[in-house]
């Protein structure tokens, strides 16, 4: 057996074939924006104008950051449903605090504080508690929303610091500040994912839990991590959003975002139980998210049926995942 | 042994996938009321073979006769109604339902209107485990069962289902013998009853006692076929492999090191009971016993799996406190579990990434991954461990059951571990590979590591193993030294029949 099978090595051919399957698999997902793209640009002459160009990226930032931290507690094997109400929470505790303290500094912290703090919770009860991620967050959703209501007051409340606006609304040469904070929090998920252990790890965890128990992973402490990683980039949102109008609105702001950055990531190619997917798919996929909605702006589709185009790209999205 | 045409005939079967023939004109007979095995290694092509007479694959050339008439095969339905039941070797029973529904799924009886016919279900069930001499109560819950009796569901299924060909996929890999017993005495009544079987299995000594006729496969190519009583099991695996297997031990006697491992009255409520042995460098323990004697719950309690455990374990005399398999690695402990496929390979991680997951520290600079770091060290584990994979990059999965446990053993060796545990390590592995994998555990303790196997076979450990530890319901109930041992000895203290507690000291 020993001798007979070494003869058949022949590392070119098969290492062409597997990138080309490679290829095919990572890059499914752009071939549908590049389609999608082509197609919007048919279909609208403004669609490519460098500012509506620009305006998509600006849009999709806040859930492109969100969807970020949602790919990796997706590839953990995990779901947090709380990132919406979340959002609101640090945005209210932290305008709070930045109008008591007038420190700009002190308002961003405190949100990725919020945040953090929301996520760790989330870890916790995952974790330790063997909670379904699901449940968990569920339970988050409905508290985080509740605590920035209440101390809301069920209203919105705005800043009073003047330059806190400044973070939404400045931009660096040609881009938005949120867009390059959008791309930079892309990058750094994606070192995070496929150069440091701490990715190599949830890939671990989301295939096989146990395996990865008993190749001696932390498993609980990386699964604590990946929560607490998406509460502190919720908190980063949570800043770009209330900055954008210098208000946050305890009951509406962040509602249904967890939905966006769902299907996002589930566009993108990961897989729901985890294990498999890639941050650039959920970056392709918050592209496509943002194409499709100012798309259906620019054609004057109803708003009320934008939300069922969407339903139907992902279900469309999953569907096309299965026959891979 | 050929009257008139036998029951079942797949004739000059030729399968190619993709381009790669799997299948070279092959051949299979089998006569009514017959125990036929198929063998080969894996990737023989038997799986292949009973896939197309099941109707999942359709073959290229030949044609398939059910007594003498030809049947397209072209979809499961059809090898249905024909009376071909597959019975696998993950076994398809549903956990959280009862017995009948189990046995009914699919084709649920209903009364006239339209609802489950509960009673008439049970009545069926019973009955039919009646002839098979078992005696379940239908509305129990099968996740409530031992293994051997989900197997036996899947059996009284075929039989419901008036299955006149059982083919039956390695279904003692995760029976105990007793267990074993029973199928086979079940077999033979339904041989008896005119039902024929076909038997795919690597364990001779089984197929020697059980089956009637054999047909060997080899790299797709038909090798031999004949009559059980004809040959001796050294001539088939000859057949299997291309070349003999021996029967000899693999272990030497090398000189043992210090004592690194030391466990005294290791205890865990209802899982074992005070537990003492003592572990060199370059030593082999075996543990064996029967399904059920705690073994496995013994060493996945060393390996910080399980948490609650009376007693001390001392690490090269110190004692530890081993909570997580964590902890159990920084003591130098390893652990190559059994069920690789649940509980030790990451199938969406590439062969180089599942062979460095214990021990990334070894590959970083500066916090971050250096793949090309990985990718050396896997080729040098590659080499030393005869691991055979073109392209190091795939997913693991894609390797053959040998290289995978090759794959786990580097990931141990590169985490500088100095107690390996293998657990059930050559299950799912063809026979060549076996060898390989006996081989590299002695290998192991001859490069000073201290080694545990714990197996179900008593053979697998009195190859490999320099002193075998017998297990009966949590204890260790006898000692023997490796050289001296025979299976029959460890057989009755593996059933209880005998105890030999006061020898243990």
């Amino acid at each position: 057996m020993a001798n007979t099978n070494a003869k058949e090595y022949n590392p070119k051919s098969s290492s062409t074939k597997s990138r080309l399957s490679w290829l095919w698999s990572e890059y499914s997902v752009i071939i549908a924006f590049v389609i999608i793209f082509i197609a919007s640009a048919i279909l609208s002459p403004r669609f490519l104008d460098m500012n509506n160009q620009l305006n998509i990226l600006m849009q999709v930032s806040i859930i492109g950051i969100i969807a970020m931290g949602m790919t990796v507690v997706m590839l953990s094997g995990g779901i947090d449903l709380s990132v919406g109400s979340v959002l609101a929470l640090a945005g209210v505790v932290s305008v709070l605090a930045l109008n008591a303290s007038g420190s700009i500094l002190v308002g961003i912290f405190i949100a990725l504080l919020v945040g953090s703090f929301a996520g760790f919770l989330n870890g916790l009860m995952v974790a330790k508690g063997r909670i379904a991620s699901f449940i968990a967050t569920l339970g988050m959703m409905a508290a985080a929303r509740s605590i920035a209501l209440y101390i809301a007051d069920g209203g919105s409340v705005s800043g009073q610091v003047t330059g806190f606006t400044a973070i939404s609304n400045s931009d660096l040469w040609i881009f938005d500040v949120p867009v390059i904070i959008f791309f930079i929090m892309t990058a750094a998920v994606y070192v995070l994912m496929h150069k440091t252990r701490f990715g190599r790890y949830v890939y671990a965890l989301g295939s096989n839990e146990k395996a990865a128990l008993l190749s001696a992973i932390r498993v609980d402490r990386i699964k604590i991590g990946v929560y607490t990683l998406i509460g502190a980039l919720v908190g980063i949102a949570a800043v770009i959003e209330t900055s954008r109008l210098n208000s946050i609105s305890s009951s509406s702001s962040g509602s249904q975002y967890e939905l966006d950055a769902i299907a996002a990531v589930i566009i993108g190619g990961t897989r729901m139980t985890g294990g498999r997917g890639k941050i650039i798919g959920t970056l392709f996929g918050v592209l496509i998210l943002g194409i499709l909605n100012n798309m259906m702006n620019l054609t004057n589709v109803s708003p009320y049926l934008q939300g069922f185009v969407k339903g139907l790209i992902i279900i469309i999205a999953v569907v096309f995942q299965k026959r891979e | 042994m050929i009257t008139g045409s036998p029951f079942m005939a797949m004739k000059n079967i030729d399968k190619s996938f993709n381009g790669v023939p799997v299948l070279k004109n092959v051949t299979l007979q089998v006569e009514k009321g017959e125990i036929h095995a198929l063998l080969g290694e894996n990737g023989a092509g038997k799986s292949t073979m009973m896939n197309i007479l099941g109707g999942v694959h359709n073959p290229d050339n030949g044609s398939i006769y059910i007594e003498g008439e030809e049947v397209k095969m072209a979809n499961p339905r059809i090898s249905q109604e024909q009376g071909i039941s597959f019975i696998h070797q993950e076994l398809n029973v549903v956990a959280d339902l009862k017995v009948y529904e189990n046995m009914f799924l699919g084709s649920e009886l209903r009364n006239k209107f339209g609802f489950l016919n509960v009673e008439q279900m049970c009545r069926e069930t019973h009955d039919v485990m009646e002839t098979l001499g078992v005696d379940i109560d239908p509305k129990i819950y099968v996740r409530d069962l031992d293994t051997s009796y989900k197997q036996l569901i899947e059996i009284a299924k075929a039989l419901l289902r008036k299955s006149r060909l059982i083919i039956m996929d390695e279904p003692t890999t995760s029976l105990a013998e007793h267990e074993v017993n029973r199928l086979f005495e079940l077999m033979k009544g339904l041989k008896k009853s005119g039902v024929s079987i076909i038997y795919i299995s690597h364990k001779l000594k089984e197929i020697k006692t059980v089956c009637d006729s054999f047909t060997v496969l080899r790299d797709g190519e038909l090798i031999g076929t004949g009559s059980m009583e004809d040959q001796d099991p050294e001539t088939i695996t000859r057949m299997m492999v291309g070349k003999a297997v021996s029967q000899e031990r693999y272990v030497h006697d090398n000189p043992f090191g210090d004592t690194i491992l030391e466990v005294t009255g290791l205890s865990c409520e209802g899982l074992f009971k005070d537990i003492n042995f003592s572990l060199r460098n370059g030593e082999i323990l075996g543990f064996t016993g029967l399904a059920g004697d705690g073994r496995t719950e013994l060493f996945e309690t060393l390996f910080g799996y399980r948490k609650k455990y009376t007693g001390q374990v001392k690490v090269k005399g110190k004692p530890v406190a081993i909570d997580h398999p964590r902890k159990a690695l920084r003591a130098g402990i390893g652990f190559v579990p059994k069920n690789r496929k649940e509980n030790a390979i990451i199938k969406d991680l590439s062969v180089i990434h599942n062979m460095s997951l214990s021990s990334m520290g070894n590959f970083e600079s500066k916090g971050f991954l250096q793949d090309k770091m990985e990718k050396e060290r896997f080729q040098h584990y590659k080499g030393i461990l005869n691991i055979k994979v073109h392209n190091p990059e795939v997913t693991i999965d894609k390797l053959s059951g040998g290289n995978q446990q090759k794959v786990v053993i580097a990931k141990w060796l590169e985490a500088q571990t100095e107690i390996l545990i293998f657990d059930n390590p050559t299950q799912g592995i063809d026979v060549g590979a076996k060898q390989e994998i006996y081989q590299e555990i002695v290998a192991l303790s001859e490069m000073g590591k201290a080694v545990i196997v714990l197996s179900s076979e008593a053979q697998e450990v009195i190859k490999v193993c320099h002193s075998i530890n017998v297990m009966y319901q949590g204890e260790i109930t006898a000692r023997f030294d490796g050289k001296t041992a025979n299976e029959e000895e460890i057989m009755h203290y593996a059933t209880g029949s005998k105890r030999e507690a006061e020898k243990i000291g």
